[in-house]
């Protein structure tokens, strides 16, 4: 552990132990013999208070970490925290235990010819890879190889540097399985990928496929509940009847996939009745009576057979948001309905965007808002050069022109793999062989490359693929680079070192890459620790490490985000676009119009959607393997796939019996929730399960995993997954 | 969230030998009174009490973990005169050291005081009741929750330790097994009085105010537990030994009754007898249903 | 003396278990070792659905059944009204967990000694929790935990208003109320 975590604030916890043997004490009074035998107090240990960020999802929510004699113990939340609001999820408390993982990654590993893997030095696995990316580097360029990535503090920071510094262009997000089509859509629209629902102060928010309550970031939750308690109308669209359902007042239980018809439909009635704020659009939009005649025909009941819903729930839904504009809007959504799931996500996204700018929210109290930021200044070049620019664009960026270059389509990319355009993949936090479409698929991909290296803290399914395993030490035991929040007050917080290394083979990210790139020869880019780094970039800001480190978060009241500003929208045409000339260039309609999904159930031969979704205790693959979490899962049966009640009646279904789901790609076995809380028309099995990597020895074998059903394609333009456009049929095990 | 039965088997084998130790003194004293000529009986059943009781109680010290772990915390056990298991405890130990001292006694072909003889039987009555009352003060349970459970298992001690006593008696000494007629016959209604609290266990509890009493109930004769129900209890354990003991305490000739193909017969009564004693505790303890899981309050 | 009771308000709970997997870091319990429970309820038929979720814990019973059938003392009340278990007395007969009407009680297996909620009186004032870990952590504040009989408590007043009842009335005077 660094000195300054030391330092922050330590004290003795000596009042505790005196405390606990007086609480415990009020049934004493018999015999020392007695005495002898009860548990003995173990003395009070020296506590020290250290300032980190979970790592449980992508919400990196802070907390104070108390630390006594060396062990963890408990986890307050940071009240100046803008996600946390002083709360954390049940994700959060679970999965501090990963640093005390049996299966924790101790040594680099690398695979053997027999397939297995043998434990080698640092030395060995930093030389051997260096060697072999010079190789591919010399003989077919720097843009054979490519980096997938999920967004953490340093990470983000190290991944685009190293590969930057070796001259490839090709960082890809996690976004092709999770936001991609989304914000590409959002883009296309609005110039920017995402914005921010102002909940609470919504008189109507509409949330599609989107649940904060399992989902969780805790501002999230607290914002719906407030929206609620304040007598917002909030309206859940989504097939599933979410645990959101605590504070929402409606449930539209849609047919999945067919959101964009809800939304054209709803636009429909807005621009058919005069009822959006002409004089709004009039001044911010291109392309409106383009659309508005596209849509001319997509009234309520064209929508209402294709998407489940009665004419009149969609008359009465866009009339109720008419009345309550501008303090209404669509909840941009994440992953949800349309962040990668079907053939119309992105155009899904832009119709949204455009929805919302119907009802003239942008920047209204209440509306849809565009909060601000703070982000690093120019550095020292000296001490941290730039790397040099890079002519290439990132592959993919040809055949998928809508999917947003920050993010990438890491698809296209295994795809390559496979033909040989790319050579060398390097994995960093990312679990893409179990989170994508068609694992298996994808797995072959993935054995055409020459060299194949992931950086991670367990054994996951794309390290078992992989020539190389590097062991990164927990969140718990590294210092990252500090994050920046934006928001309606935008902060900086800061992940600090914990624990002491656990296991000594392991290392920090930072210090992984600039291993890695010195092996690589790229090591001049890395000449400086992470501490100086964090240092420089918080200067550039006014602030240091050393005050981030006492502060744990520190807010920029001056840069606090206001109502009322007419965004500065940052599309080609400065406006919101109706039409995009991008969308027409890529092969996709200039005003987004209804596109059917790629495939559609047929009830009457068996078939049903299968759609994913998080569990509150879960993020994707990573907590599966906590013992704490998946004791949850396993005592409620939260693996289990859900199916409507009346499906169930039908097909002689009782709740918690064994059927087994199956289609072209995979089959498999799995135990039934009966609810009503489902459409009919779907199968929701939740996305965390069916570990198939067997030294996760808690994850592995529990459950079926969604993404083995559903077929390697890619949404055309945006690059998205299609993580939803697959049919599957259900028959009672032993039939 | 699915219901894991707080107790299993090891529990199921204690609440079985204990009941079966205390019927075994009774028996005892029972054959005392009625057959003193059975002198070897009279031991048998001595000897039988404190064996299976001190087998029982290992049982149930290798269940408590915790106090397996500090067995000095068993000490502890006469510190909550509230509790049923307290009151077990001072009844098993009274009856330990009585049913010890009388089977020593025995087997020192010492005479055995009266006195030992009737408090050790009066103990053993205590132990097999209390089996029943450790179960039946638990209101979560509708199944055992009621003033029939202590009674039927009190019947059931007592016809498991005669029956261990015939057993034995069999094998060991067939010529005083002819001669307990008395004794014999009152075995021989213990089944019968037995099937009559069982139905009325079933249909007082299948109409509990809570759910779980009937799904208790159902699991038993027509559900997970219902082949184990009325196989090995209600036709090893009780309609088996009755129609067999029937036949031949009742219908069949004086020279057949004491012949060794009907010594066999009897055995396989009796050891029928035995195996519905077990399966008794054992679906009583993993048949119960809470009141808490089926929902009634939600 | 105080007479410490929660209510829990299941019109706010989303049924996310942060309560469980708080009380279990917080205190450091074993990854299997809950003293939080959940049940669900679904009312209705599709489309017109309503799903309540019920978390359970020790109800501090006034008439405790743990405490009047454990045999060694260890299940006992304090002062306070606090259900405790004296895991130095317990000998894991688990005759408590067959008497508790709520089923919230839980062997450790590595002690096999008998655990539940302690209200966390223990660890509640120290190293940085303000109050017990679940009502600390819970998300949508669904859960008020203070003394029952101060008319001036915030739980106190939550009960009246909300009218608040313990879940099986009577039975056992348990000391937890639910908002349903």
């Amino acid at each position: 552990m660094s000195e300054h975590a030391m330092t922050r604030r330590s004290f003795l916890a000596g009042s505790a132990g005196v405390a606990a043997v007086a609480a415990a004490g009020g049934f004493m009074g018999f015999g020392a013999w007695q005495q002898a035998i009860a548990k003995e107090e173990e003395p009070p240990g020296r506590t020290e208070v250290v300032h980190t960020l979970c790592n449980a999802c992508s919400s990196k929510c802070g907390y104070d970490a108390y630390v006594v004699d060396g062990k963890l113990t408990k986890l307050i939340a940071d009240e100046a925290h803008p996600y946390a609001q002083g709360k954390i999820c049940g994700r959060g408390y679970g999965y501090s235990q990963i640093a005390y993982s049996p299966d924790r990654l101790t040594d680099p590993l690398k695979r053997s010819a027999d397939g297995s893997f043998e434990a080698i030095s640092w030395d060995q696995a930093l030389d051997e890879i260096g060697q072999k990316v010079r190789e591919i580097v010399e003989k077919d360029g720097p843009q054979a190889l490519a980096m997938v990535q999920d967004p953490r503090p340093s990470g983000k920071y190290y991944t685009k540097r190293f590969m930057n510094a070796l001259g490839s262009p090709n960082v890809y997000t996690h976004g092709a399985a999770c936001n991609l089509s989304k914000e590409s859509g959002f883009t296309q629209a609005i110039g920017t990928g995402n914005f921010e629902s102002d909940v609470e102060r919504s008189k109507m928010t509409m949330f599609i496929g989107r649940s904060y309550a399992d989902a969780i970031r805790p501002s999230s939750v607290a914002a719906l509940q407030r929206a609620h308690e304040n007598g917002a109308h909030i309206v859940l669209v989504d097939p599933r009847l979410s645990n959101s359902a605590a504070f929402a007042d409606e449930w539209v239980p849609i047919n999945p996939g067919t959101d964009l018809a809800l939304i054209l439909a709803m636009a429909n009635v807005l621009i058919d009745q005069g009822l959006y704020d002409k004089a709004y659009v009039a001044a911010n939009a291109v392309g409106f009576d383009e659309w508005a005649a596209a849509i001319a025909g997509l009234t309520p009941e064209w929508a209402a057979p294709i998407t489940g819903i009665e004419a009149s729930t969609i008359r009465r839904l866009a009339t109720e948001f008419a009345n309550a504009a501008p303090a209404a809007s669509i909840e941009p959504s994440w992953r949800g309905a349309f962040g990668c799931s079907y053939r119309n996500s992105g155009e899904t996204a832009r119709a949204l965007c455009l929805f919302n700018t119907l009802l003239g929210c942008w920047n209204q109290e209440g509306g849809a808002l565009f909060t601000s930021g703070v982000s690093v200044g120019k550095l020292d070049p000296e001490k941290f050069p730039s790397t040099p620019k890079i002519e290439d664009a990132i592959i993919g960026s040809v055949e998928y022109p809508l999917a947003l270059k920050s993010m990438g389509t890491n698809l296209y990319a295994a795809q390559m793999a496979k033909t040989g355009k790319i050579k060398g993949m390097f994995f960093y936090n990312s679990n893409m062989a179990a989170g994508y479409s068609n694992p298996a698929e994808l797995a072959s991909f993935l054995d055409r490359l020459k060299l194949m290296v992931v950086i991670d803290v367990q054994m996951s399914e794309t390290a078992q693929l992989a020539d190389y395993v590097l062991p990164e030490c927990s969140f718990l035991e590294r210092m990252e680079l500090p994050e920046f929040v934006g928001g309606k007050t935008p902060v900086v917080t800061l992940r600090d070192q914990v624990l002491d290394v656990i296991h000594p083979n392991t290392l920090p990210s930072d210090q992984i890459f600039a291993k890695l790139a010195q092996a690589c020869g790229v090591g001049e880019y890395f000449d400086f620790t992470v501490e100086e780094l964090a240092d420089a970039q918080l200067r550039t800001v006014g602030l240091s490490l050393e005050e981030l480190r006492e502060a744990g978060t520190i807010a920029f009241p001056e840069k606090a985000y206001s109502y009322g500003a007419t965004p500065k929208w940052k599309t080609p045409t400065g406006k919101v676009q109706f039409a995009s000339d991008a969308c027409e260039k890529a092969g996709l309609p200039r005003c987004p119009v209804w596109m059917e999904p790629e495939v559609m159930p047929d009830a009457r031969a068996g078939e049903f959607r299968l759609i994913g979704g998080k569990q509150a205790i879960h993020s994707h693959t990573q907590t599966a393997n906590i013992e704490a979490l998946m004791d949850i899962t396993e005592e409620y049966g939260l693996d289990r796939a859900w199916i409507n009640a009346s499906v169930a009646r039908d097909l002689g279904i009782e709740d918690g019996g064994l059927v087994v789901l199956h289609n072209e790609l995979f089959d498999g076995p799995i135990r039934v929730k009966v609810t009503e809380r489902l459409n009919p028309t779907a199968i929701y099995l939740p996305s965390h399960y069916g570990c198939s990597s067997k030294d996760q020895h808690t994850a592995y074998g529990v459950g079926l995993n969604v993404m083995d059903f559903v077929p390697f394609h890619i949404e055309p333009g945006y690059g998205g997954a299609m993580t939803q456009e697959t049919v599957v049929k259900m028959q009672k095990a032993g039939e | 969230m699915t219901f894991e039965p707080i107790w299993g088997s090891i529990i199921a084998w204690y609440l079985f030998l204990a009941g079966l130790g205390g019927g075994a003194y009774v028996s005892a004293a029972f054959l005392r009174w009625r057959h003193p000529e059975a002198v070897a009986m009279i031991r048998i059943g001595r000897f039988i009490a404190p064996v299976t009781v001190v087998i029982g109680l290992c049982l149930l010290m290798f269940d408590a973990t915790a106090g397996l772990q500090h067995p000095l915390r068993f000490a502890l056990l006469l510190t909550n005169f509230g509790s049923v298991m307290t009151w077990g405890v001072v009844f098993l130990g009274a009856f330990t050291l009585l049913s010890l001292a009388g089977a020593g006694l025995s087997l020192a072909k010492r005479d055995v005081p009266w006195g030992l003889d009737i408090a050790a039987a009066a103990f053993g009555v205590c132990v097999a009741i209390y089996t029943g009352c450790l179960l039946g003060v638990c209101k979560t349970f509708p199944l055992w929750n009621n003033a029939l459970l202590p009674i039927l298992f009190l019947v059931s001690a007592l016809s498991t330790g005669m029956a261990a006593v015939l057993v034995v008696a069999i094998v060991r000494h067939p010529e005083e097994f002819n001669r307990v007629g008395v004794f014999k016959k009152f075995h021989f209604v213990l089944p019968l009085v037995e099937l009559l609290l069982v139905a009325s266990l079933c249909f007082v509890t299948a109409s509990n105010a809570s759910p779980a009493g009937y799904e208790s109930v159902m699991s038993l004769v027509a559900g997970e537990w219902s082949v184990v129900f009325w196989l090995l209890f209600i036709v090893v354990g009780l309609v088996g030994p009755t129609l067999l003991e029937t036949w031949l305490l009742f219908f069949s000739p004086r020279e057949f009754e004491e012949s060794r193909k009907a010594h066999v017969i009897s055995f396989a009564s009796d050891a029928g007898v035995l195996v519905g004693g077990f399966v008794l505790r054992l679906l009583v303890l993993v048949a119960a249903v809470p009141i808490t899981m089926v929902t009634p309050w939600l | 003396m105080a007479r410490y009771g929660m209510l829990i308000n299941t019109k706010k709970c989303i049924g996310c278990y942060a309560c469980r997997t708080a009380c279990q870091r917080q205190n450091d319990l074993l990854p299997d070792e809950a003293f939080i429970r959940f049940e669900e309820r679904e009312e209705g038929a599709y489309p017109n659905v309503a799903v309540e979720h019920v978390p359970l814990q020790c109800m501090h019973c006034e008439d405790a059944p743990c405490a009047s059938v454990c045999p060694t003392g260890a299940a006992h009340m304090g002062a306070d009204g606090i259900v405790s278990v004296d895991q130095g007395r317990c000998i894991g007969c688990l005759y408590c967990m067959a008497a508790c009407p709520y089923q919230v009680r839980s062997r450790n297996s590595q002690t096999g000694a008998v655990d539940k909620c302690r209200f966390c009186t223990v660890s509640s004032h120290e190293n940085g929790t303000k109050m017990c870990s679940c009502v600390d952590a819970c998300l949508t504040d669904a859960r008020i935990f203070g003394d029952l009989d101060d008319p001036n408590s915030e739980i106190s007043k939550a009960i009246v208003k909300e009218h608040a009842t313990p879940l099986k009335g009577d039975l056992t005077r348990a000391k937890v109320y639910y908002v349903r």
